[in-house]
């Protein structure tokens, strides 16, 4: 099969530096987890056996499986999770593991996890990473000589070109179907190409490849979270401070009307015809279809009144069609990546969208050097989805320190309350109800109703070009990350004749 | 009888045309530039039509309003970098070869330098430094094309002053300003000129070189580079005329210039003047 370039693991098959986790979270399959995420985003259990939380969320006690080996066939134990806890607090450049204190094994199938604070979202962690070998594990070797106990061997890597995986013999679960899978990196027209010559059996493409045909391939779309939307800064300039110069908050998107008039005012399906071929489904959160997501999220499509809300609001149309309102102009760029040519496309369909609105909004391409410092006074086309809800918290919750989100300034003090109170309960359940509120209580929150400071637009399908025969394994929704995530049940697939 | 023109009739027709086809793309460039970025996703991935000569790209861009509107950006970047590049080389050729030992060295060291980095590396180097952009790239292209035309005019200079018409000159007193003015400055024209329009083809090439790496302008504008290096992401889709059209009027242009060149040193050229 084939995947993009970026997909290749930099670092090597390593959970410490990155592997499987990240900004493109996935189950790492040459190791275990201790938890697994179900079809629905829930936890289901992989190494574990068991799980509990202490009552003030400052304790996690797992009891994992006794039958599990690594490849070299040492008994996985306790003391190997620990290990590896212990191993990537210390070490990972990708994983943010401030909330663990420390990892112990007691006795060879329990392990406690000591926590610096609560974090009930724990088990989502758990989820993506891979169980290291204490007894071979050498941080310099490991990540091109992985040993581990999940469905697949590393058999070869070449850099650069491709990944060849085989199944596991010892793996403790179901046998893997596939027995052999090669994952080529190349870039979305050379994977094109290879399908076009009949050279893979699945080969990851894009919505402007899609309506073309290739004899012997079905093209696949897997449901995704992969969402593209605009932060849109809810501050003045002025009211957050500002570092080495670098403008904070807009005068126009800082009126919540201009931004509530732009959630309802944008038509997201035409929008998906327009740059996404159809391929995909209209977004109105960070998190939609997550068991954490808020439906009160969704809004209908309602130009009538966008503009009602903008003349309301005092925002008259000026002579040149765009709207003005105390010498303020209604105009901005909309950033996006350049060389990202969705974004590009979604930034240009936004524009036109917003012109209806008399709002002027000027697509301008930045690179990722300038893109977060312009991002906090102008709206950036970004792209997020992952499969934990910390994501909502590192949109919308104040810094650590500042008084205003990271990436886009905003605060609202209930927000933060949610999530503080959702990281800090002692169970998921309560935990999803609190991650909910924190988008939508009913009096406040970040949807339409509420303060609005980002607007959300589309999830991306993730396109595949699938040989006939194939059978593709059911797909959980996936994240950000057009990589790895096909991969997740590989050994579930099979070949019909 | 029809007499056929002459050779210098001819040269002088052949100039007149490229400077009238160069000026018209220039002046239909500049006025359709507001409409090169105008996205309209309902006339996306046209091929080549009668409304639209040159088909429309991924987000229904009109490709000929943006190749125009590119090859006339391409062609002001290149008339602004080609004069201030051009007057860098004269002031610094005149500096070498009237201002003594120590300036002639100090230039020679100068256009060593400049010369003895890859091209295309210091244009990245000097646009990267000035905050890419628009200003990044002509900075770049006008501080990096002066060398070699300095290094032509130098020693046409020193061969001119040791030519007897000027020696006389000083013997007679003239002063050294007057021996510039009236003595070596016309001749030295020709060359400056003709190194001055030889000098557009490679700023233009450059800019296109330098934009299609993505060093240059942000991918909305329509620069040839950026056309041409987008294109290159739907060739596997069989949408030739994204690169086809604009690829060859880029190479049209180039080679333009370079008729305008010869026709004009055909023209100044003592030596080839009365042919």
């Amino acid at each position: 099969m084939a995947m993009g370039p970026t997909s290749e693991p930099e670092a090597g098959f390593d959970p410490v530096y990155g592997w499987g986790a990240g900004e493109h979270v996935h189950e790492p399959l040459i190791q275990s987890t201790l938890t697994v995420t179900g079809k629905d985003l829930k936890i289901g259990y992989d190494l574990a056996v068991a799980m509990d939380t202490s009552e003030d969320g400052m304790l996690w006690t797992v009891e994992i499986r006794d039958d599990a080996r690594f490849s070299d066939g040492e008994k996985l134990t306790a003391s190997d999770v620990a290990f590896t806890y212990n191993t990537v607090k210390a070490g990972s450049s990708v994983n943010d593991f401030t909330m663990l204190d420390h990892a112990e094994a007691i006795g060879d199938t329990t392990v406690k996890f000591h926590m610096s604070e609560p974090f009930s979202i724990w088990p989502y962690t758990m989820a993506v990473v891979g169980i290291l070998p204490e007894h071979a594990y050498d941080p310099s070797t490991y990540g091109q000589n992985p040993i581990g106990s999940g469905r697949y061997l590393l058999k070869q890597w070449d850099r650069g070109q491709q990944v060849v995986l085989e199944a596991n013999p010892d793996y403790y679960g179901e046998p893997p179907h596939m027995k052999r899978v090669t994952i080529l990196f190349m870039e979305e027209d050379a994977a094109f190409l290879a399908a076009k010559a009949g050279q893979v059996d699945l080969a990851y493409t894009a919505a402007s490849y899609a309506d073309q045909a290739v004899s012997g391939y079905q093209l696949m779309a897997v449901e995704t979270v992969d969402n593209r939307g605009f932060n849109l800064p809810a501050e003045r300039p002025g009211v957050f401070p500002e570092e080495n110069g670098v403008p904070v908050g807009s005068a126009v998107t800082s009126d919540l009307a201009v931004r509530r008039a732009i959630n309802i005012g944008v038509d997201r399906q035409e929008m998906i015809e327009n740059v996404l071929n159809g391929y995909g489904t209209p977004a109105y959160s960070v998190c939609d279809r997550m068991p954490w997501y808020n439906p009160a999220s969704e809004v209908a499509y309602d130009p009538d009144g966008a503009l009602r809300l903008l003349d309301d609001a005092g925002w008259a149309v000026g002579t040149d069609g765009v709207r003005e309102k105390d010498g303020v102009r209604a105009s901005f760029h909309v950033l996006y990546p350049t060389g990202d040519s969705v974004r590009q496309a979604l930034a240009a369909d936004f524009s036109n969208q917003l012109v209806k609105l008399g709002i002027e909004a000027v697509p301008e391409g930045v690179g990722w050097d300038t893109a977060y410092d312009r991002a906090l006074s102008e709206p950036l086309a970004w792209g997020w989805g992952a499969h934990t809800p910390m994501e909502l918290y590192n949109i919308y919750h104040s810094s650590p320190g500042g008084s205003s989100a990271v990436y886009s300034p905003y605060y609202n003090s209930m927000v933060d309350h949610y999530m503080d109170a959702a990281l800090a309960s002692s169970s998921l359940e309560e935990a999803y109800k609190l991650w909910q509120n924190a988008q939508w209580d009913g009096e406040t929150g970040v949807t339409q109703q509420g303060d609005v400071p980002w607007v959300w637009l589309v999830n991306i399908d993730h396109l595949y070009w699938v040989r006939d025969g194939l059978q593709v394994a059911e797909q959980k929704i996936h994240p950000h990350g057009h990589g790895w995530s096909i991969v997740n049940n590989v050994d579930q697939w099979s070949w019909q004749d | 009888m029809i007499r056929k023109p002459n050779r210098r009739q001819r040269t002088l027709l052949l100039l007149f045309c490229s400077v009238a086809a160069l000026s018209a793309v220039t002046v239909a460039g500049g006025l359709l530039s507001g409409q090169a970025m105008v996205t309209d996703f309902s006339r996306k991935n046209l091929s080549p039509c009668a409304a639209y000569p040159f088909g429309t790209d991924w987000m229904g861009r009109d490709m000929f309003a943006r190749t125009l509107a590119g090859l006339s950006i391409s062609l002001r970047i290149g008339m602004l970098t080609a004069t201030v590049s051009a007057f860098v080389a004269l002031v610094a050729g005149f500096c070498a070869a009237t201002l003594g030992r120590a300036a002639d060295a100090l230039t020679g060291w100068m256009i060593d330098l400049v010369m003895g980095i890859p091209h295309i590396l210091l244009l990245i180097l000097i646009s990267l430094a000035c905050g890419k952009g628009l200003a990044g790239v002509v900075t770049g292209i006008a501080l990096t094309h002066w060398p070699s035309l300095a290094r032509l005019l130098r020693a046409e200079l020193l061969q001119l002053r040791e030519c007897p018409f000027v020696r006389v000159a000083e013997k007679l007193g003239m002063g050294r300003l007057r021996i510039v003015r009236e003595h070596l400055f016309p001749h030295l024209l020709p060359q400056f000129l003709t190194g001055l329009v030889l000098l557009f083809p490679h700023a233009i090439l450059h800019e296109a070189s330098i934009t299609f790496l993505g060093f240059g302008l942000s991918p909305e504008q329509p620069a040839l580079g950026i056309i041409l290096s987008e294109s290159m992401q739907h060739l596997a889709m069989g949408r030739w005329w994204l690169a086809v059209f604009p690829g060859a009027l880029l190479v049209l242009a180039v080679s333009l210039f370079f008729t305008l060149g010869e026709n004009l040193r055909c023209l100044l050229d003592p030596g080839s003047v009365h042919e």
